[in-house]
């Protein structure tokens, strides 16, 4: 397979990315660490006239850094690669949840270039998409990709391709915020607010932006938290469902506060919102968690975007959460 | 016998140098000067007419030097003489999505990308066949005019009789397995680079398993005399069948290159080496088994159906190889076999590694779990009961001459536990049994002829280099390594002194290739023969010249010694000298041909399944399984393979270990997944060989029965093991959480919906594509 | 599509090349350097035959873009050593059966290489874990094992007698 034609920019300054990227608007491409434009490039899934390499700034500003203050939380540079961020000791310890969702992203090689930016902005996947030019031809495309319909749902104008990121949902059960610079500078953006669940738009950032940091409160810092992944393979492979908690458990075992998301269920990675309510101020008890289990199933709408089904990937949704809430309470007993 | 000092001794691959640095060559690693990239075009439909091809815009782009269409090589080829139903570029009519209509070569492979844009075809798309079961009953829109309702081929054995087998037995049990397609995925994808030579020959680099069928198939299709052509292997990056048969793009780069008259090289993409394929179909099989209460194995009869795909290929002999396998590994008295071969619209299917044998053992040593079971017998006990007195001919006329097995089941029965663990451990965690067997080279080759299956020269000259001249080829199995030893131990030199010349045809005599497990056997022992002859030589020699008796005169560690007290010492360089000038030169040749009475019977079909020797495995598998996500865990395989001699054990253990690896890919994960002829998951992405994190321990014990007839009484270690790691890993789960899976690969899900029913789980039967419409217009 | 002149260390030599921006590492490396070493086996950055170092760190050629990488020091196979001094892992995956038909080789040997530089006694989960995103279709991963334990003894015996001499 060869690579399309484009012009390569390697900006040395974040002034010069965007202002790039605001010159080029649609037909410019970000281009981090590589593994998923790469290989999509090869597809032909996207043409882009220009690619902005945003590598060189990993040397300047804060882009590749992970730094923690009591006072400010965790600030997460976008150009940090997902090795540095699940090996970092200070994230293990403070931000459980975090460290084993990205552990389990892809491959250590895929890891060692991959970054956090480039994960937060992945390209929703679908079997039906993540193909060779002569496969989706052969086909006629699809709604994402040129064609008229979309196989998932072929009645529908909707396209379902499912986010497959495995570092958001752990984020989001984080309440974490990115931070945005375009022309105007830099804006913060809760997360959850950044994925539109749409298969074909699947975040709001604009053009000429560009992601810079993720950030996560310092009230966060020492949770509980786990994330389970299904996959058929224990290396390499994308999420066909994952699940994150975070929990903060008090002395006598009542839940104060927690957070589960989902992932590769649905065209964003979604909170569900209803766990947060109904966790609060309890104590274990498997009815409990047994109705977020059900309620997270709710939430989850996979479709035949992979190789699993969506009854087990469902299924698999349910009890994912069941683990994730018991084993997030079982080690805050534990300390 | 006597002691060697090379057979038998672990030794490195004597190319892991070129490995290891990164400077041996593979055949996309190959550049020449004025070199071309060629780049094939693919129907992107499963079953269509091609009314014309309109190349004039492609040609007409700079840069493209060549476009070929079905009438540049009209000429119709396939492996088997009964299957030349292929052309290189097919003329009539696509028969499946990936199937080869033109190529193009051009001076990169952009351009030949854009040029492929720009061939213009016109189909007419006809209603397509999917699935095998369905395919047989289609009435019009067959794959071939001359295959009524898609049968490529049909078999029906019967030896005793199963019906008076069956009414002896206590126990009867019938059920339908299914196993899905897999395919090779070596790491290496193919690749030709043909050159097309001044003087206007053809030389062609190629990934291929088998140099020989390539050098025919070539000289056939594109037209010229077979001594204008020459076929050179460089380093393979692994074969395991899928370089077995010609592929399309070794003749489409043959064929561009003499219309270019350029050299022209062509790598697949990973999906192409998917649409190649050539890997293991789809099988349904219906097994019936019948056991005494005593266990004894009183008949089987098995119908088989394999989804062949659109060519046929080695279809007839994978066919063939499931019935002559199915009663051969144990002493069962009655046998039939129905075996159907069918054509659908998909890449056609071929060899794979433990070729035919594979998902029919399943099937059988699935259900001989449950027959145990059902007898209230240990199940290791019932395949003891069961075994074959060898030497013997079993009952559909295979002759076997050392028999392993029993000690393969005492092996792994003791080191596993087996006794203290069977249906003992804690629910969610079970031990498994299987056995398999495997041949060493078939018996009768596969265009009939009396030339030897395979010819070693051997020739020395005045720099006293012992040069190896072999047709057979390493494909990373350790053919070459395996040549080197065997010369050197006869010789009596160190390996360093042999120089190896392989699989060239123009320089080395012809061997039948590196499939059916063949090599060790048949080059080991034409090599053998070689060298036994060059001693001979330059014994007689030296006996001459010091008037001594030859048969007393030994070469070791490079020098020639005698055995008796009068301490002749001559060193080997000397000791050659001394030879040419009583000989003039020093050439040696040995040949292998299977000998007459292990070439099976005479019924139609005989001919497939006869060996000179079986290779034999028994296996356990520990596995523990998650009842709530239906996830498999294998934690231990243990695997005893009798391959006769270990003429090298480090590589035996290689290829047991990457046999049951590749069986336990298949037991648990892998699978071609097909949408109406589409296959959805043609990248190593999505097809799930597995990684290091879910391959368990494997542990290879090595079981030497030492076939008389094998070179130092070697026989095969590249397959057999194979089969019998997927029925263990099947009977495993069973012990561990009582249900049975009859279809493959037992995912997850199939395991969570059988303990859900709290039984057996097979996949629908009616319909064994995963998805498809059959005979719709797609 | 214009080339345009690019700067790459690799194996400590530097090479002034023109390629266009497009061109990968993997494919530079393969077509323009002659270091064929470097293997691709897939088509979506999924098999790990391509894997070079990167100022030490083990990545996919594949993915990287030639022009991208010009600050940086590369290794592929044909830098680990030399025929007459073979990196501790060259000669142990020959002498344990590390490589069977030798695709994967380059790839595996850069991902070892890459862990024993961090990390000169692994456990043998740290081993698969290093190794998870390399594939191997021939041995199992067994003989791979023992060829990593080969070479942490040879690199350790190496060592050993360096610090007596
Ligand atoms: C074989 C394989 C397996 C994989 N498995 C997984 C997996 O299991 N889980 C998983 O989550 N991912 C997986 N991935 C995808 C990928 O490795 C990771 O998601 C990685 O984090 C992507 O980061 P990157 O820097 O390489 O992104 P790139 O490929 O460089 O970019 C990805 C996307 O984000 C955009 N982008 C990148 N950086 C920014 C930024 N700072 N601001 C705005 N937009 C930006 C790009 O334009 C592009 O659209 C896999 C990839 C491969 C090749």
């Amino acid at each position: 397979m060869t690579m399309p034609a484009f012009r390569l920019e390697r900006p040395r300054s974040l002034a010069d990315a965007v202002s790039i990227l605001a010159t080029h608007g649609p037909d410019a491409m970000i281009l981090a660490g590589g593994t998923d434009v790469v290989p999509n490039l090869q597809m032909k899934l996207f043409s882009p006239r220009v690619l902005v390499d945003i590598k060189p700034l990993a040397k300047n500003a804060q882009l590749a850094s992970i730094d923690w203050s009591p006072a400010n939380g965790l600030r997460i540079g976008a150009l940090a690669t997902l090795t540095s961020i699940c090996e970092s000791p200070l994230i293990r310890e403070k931000f459980p949840v975090l460290a084993a969702a990205v552990a389990t992203i892809a491959g250590p090689l895929q890891r060692n270039m991959g970054t956090v930016g480039g994960n937060l902005c992945l390209e929703t996947r679908c079997q039906w998409y993540n193909q060779s030019d002569f496969w989706r031809k052969s086909l006629g495309g699809c709604l994402k990709k040129d064609g008229p319909i979309c196989h998932v749902a072929p009645g529908g104008k909707f396209c379902w391709a499912a986010w497959s990121g495995d570092s958001a949902p752990a984020l989001l059960t984080l309440d974490a915020e990115i931070e945005i610079t375009g022309p105007q500078g830099a804006r913060r953006l809760p997360l959850a607010q950044f994925y539109k669940n749409d298969g074909m738009d699947r975040i709001a950032l604009g053009r000429d932006e560009l992601l810079t940091a993720v950030h996560v409160p310092a009230r966060m810092a020492g949770r509980r938290g786990n994330y389970h992944k299904l996959r058929v393979r224990n290396s390499i492979d994308y999420p066909l469902a994952g699940v994150a908690v975070s929990m903060h458990v008090d002395s006598r075992g009542i839940c104060r506060d927690a957070r589960l998301a989902l992932t590769a269920v649905n065209p964003a990675p979604l909170l569900v919102k209803e766990a947060c309510e109904w966790l609060a101020g309890q104590p274990a008890s498997p009815e409990l968690i047994d109705r977020v289990a059900q309620q997270a199933i709710r939430t989850a709408k996979p479709l035949t975007t992979s190789g699993s089904t969506p009854v087990y990937r469902r299924d698999m949704v349910r009890v994912f959460t069941r683990r994730a809430l018991e084993e997030s309470w079982r080690s805050a007993d534990g300390k | 016998m006597a002691q060697h000092s090379i057979i038998g001794k672990p030794l490195a691959m004597i190319e892991s140098g070129a490995k290891v640095t990164g400077l041996g060559k593979y055949a996309d690693d190959l550049s020449v000067p004025g070199m071309l990239i060629g780049r094939i075009l693919h129907s992107p439909h499963a079953h269509a007419v091609i009314r014309s091809i309109d190349s004039s815009a492609a040609e007409a782009l700079p840069g493209v030097k060549a476009v070929a269409t079905g009438k540049d090589a009209p000429r119709p080829y396939g492996i088997l003489p009964i299957g030349h139903d292929e052309c290189v570029f097919t003329k009539d009519k696509a028969r499946y999505i990936g199937d080869n209509v033109a190529a193009v070569a051009a001076t990169s492979a952009e351009i030949a990308e854009q040029a492929l844009d720009l061939l213009r075809v016109d189909y007419e798309v006809l209603p397509a066949w999917f699935d095998p079961l369905l395919s047989t009953e289609a009435a019009e829109h067959w794959l071939f005019a001359d295959k009524p309702r898609n049968i490529e081929k049909e078999y029906h054995h019967n030896f005793g009789s199963v019906d008076e087998g069956f009414a002896q037995a206590a126990f009867v049990r019938e059920q339908r397995y299914f196993a899905g397609e897999v395919n090779h995925a070596a790491m290496e994808p193919h690749s030709t680079l043909a050159i097309w030579e001044p003087d206007g020959r053809l030389t062609v680099h190629s990934s291929t398993q088998v140099p020989y069928y390539l050098h025919r198939t070539l000289a056939e299709v594109l037209e010229m005399p077979m001594s204008q052509i020459r076929v050179i292997k460089p380093l393979i990056g692994g074969g395991f069948g899928g370089k077995s048969e010609v592929i399309p793009i070794e003749i489409a780069a043959g064929v561009l290159a003499k219309k270019a008259k350029r050299p022209v090289k062509i790598t697949y993409t990973r999906e192409e080496v998917f649409l190649a394929h050539r890997g293991r179909p789809i099988t349904v099989v219906d097994m019936k088994v019948g056991l005494t209460r005593d266990g004894k194995i009183t008949a089987v009869a098995a119908r088989v159906v394999q989804d062949g795909g659109a060519y046929c290929g080695y279809g007839p002999v994978t066919v063939l190889y499931s019935g002559a396998l199915l009663g051969a590994l144990y002493d069962i008295p009655n046998v039939r076999y129905d075996g159907f071969r069918v054509l659908t619209n998909k890449p056609a299917c071929g060899a794979m590694r433990g070729h035919g044998t594979v998902n029919v053992r399943f099937a059988f040593e699935s259900m001989l779990d449950d027959l145990a079971r059902e007898a209230g017998l240990d199940p290791a006990e019932v395949r003891r009961r069961n075994l074959l007195k060898a030497p013997c001919i079993t009952v559909n006329g295979l002759r076997v001459t050392s028999y392993g097995l029993p000690e393969c089941i005492e092996k792994v029965v003791e080191r596993s536990g087996w006794n203290a663990k069977r249906g003992k451990l804690p629910y969610g965690k079970g031990i498994g049994i299987a056995c398999s067997h495997y041949v060493s080279g078939a018996a009768n080759p596969i265009i009939r002829s009396n030339i030897p299956h395979t010819t070693v020269h051997i020739k020395i000259d005045r720099d006293a280099a012992v040069t190896v001249f072999t047709g057979a080829s390493e494909i990373g199995q350790g053919s070459d390594t395996m040549h080197v030893q065997i010369a050197a131990e006869i010789l009596g030199v160190r390996p360093a002194r042999i120089k190896l010349v392989a699989a060239d045809t123009e320089l080395t005599p012809i061997d039948l290739g590196s499939y059916s497990s063949r090599v060790t056997f048949m080059a080991g022992n034409a090599c053998l023969e070689a060298a036994k002859n060059m001693r001979a030589q330059i014994l007689e020699a030296i006996a001459a010249k010091y008037k001594m008796d030859p048969a007393l005169l030994d070469i070791r560690d490079d020098n020639v010694i005698s055995l008796d007290d009068s301490r002749l010492h001559i060193a080997f360089d000397d000791a050659i000298a001394t030879a040419l000038e009583f000989r003039g030169a020093l050439v040696a040749k040995g040949t292998y041909a299977p000998p007459e009475e292990a070439r099976g019977g005479k019924h139609k079909g005989a001919g497939v399944g006869p060996s000179p020797s079986y290779s034999y495995s028994a296996q356990t598998v520990e596995v523990s399984v998650d009842t709530e996500t239906g996830q498999v865990r294998v934690e231990k395989i243990i695997a005893a393979h009798d391959c006769g001699r270990a003429l090298n054990p480090l590589t035996v253990e290689g290829q047991v270990e990457g046999s049951v690896y590749m069986g336990l890919g298949q037991a648990l994960q892998e699978e071609m997944v097909w949408d109406n002829g589409r296959l959805m998951n043609p990248s190593l992405l999505e097809y799930k060989i597995a990684t290091t994190l879910e391959t368990p321990e494997i542990e290879s014990i090595i079981v030497e029965s030492i076939d008389p007839e094998g070179p130092f009484g070697a026989k095969e270690a590249g397959e057999g093991s194979l089969a019998a790691t997927i029925p263990a890993v099947a009977n495993a789960i069973y012990d561990a959480v009582g249900v049975r899976i009859n279809s493959l690969p037992i995912t997850p899900e199939k395991v969570l919906a059988a303990l859900r029913v709290g039984a057996s789980f097979s996949s629908p039967s009616s319909s064994c594509s995963s998805r498809g419409s059959d005979g719709g217009a797609k | 599509m214009s080339k345009q002149l690019i700067k790459l260390r690799v194996n400590g030599e530097q090479y002034e090349l023109a390629v266009p921006p497009n061109k990968l590492l993997l494919d530079v490396l393969r077509e323009d350097l002659g270091l064929t070493g470097t293997k691709r086996g897939c088509d979506d950055s999924s098999c790990g035959a391509c894997s070079v170092l990167v100022d030490g760190v083990p990545m996919l050629a594949c993915v990287a873009l030639a022009a991208s990488y010009q600050d940086c020091e590369l290794t592929t196979v044909e830098g680990l050593g030399t025929l007459d001094a073979l990196h501790p892992v060259q000669s142990s995956w020959g002498d344990a059966g590390g490589a069977q038909c030798g695709f994967c080789t380059s790839g595996f040997l850069i991902s070892t290489k890459a862990l024993l530089d961090r990390n000169p006694h692994p456990s043998l989960d740290e081993i698969r874990e290093a190794l998870s995103a390399n594939l191997c279709r021939c041995t199992g991963y067994m003989q791979i094992y023992e060829s990593v334990k080969l070479a942490i003894e040879r690199a350790a015996a190496a060592k050993a007698a360096g610090a007596g001499s």
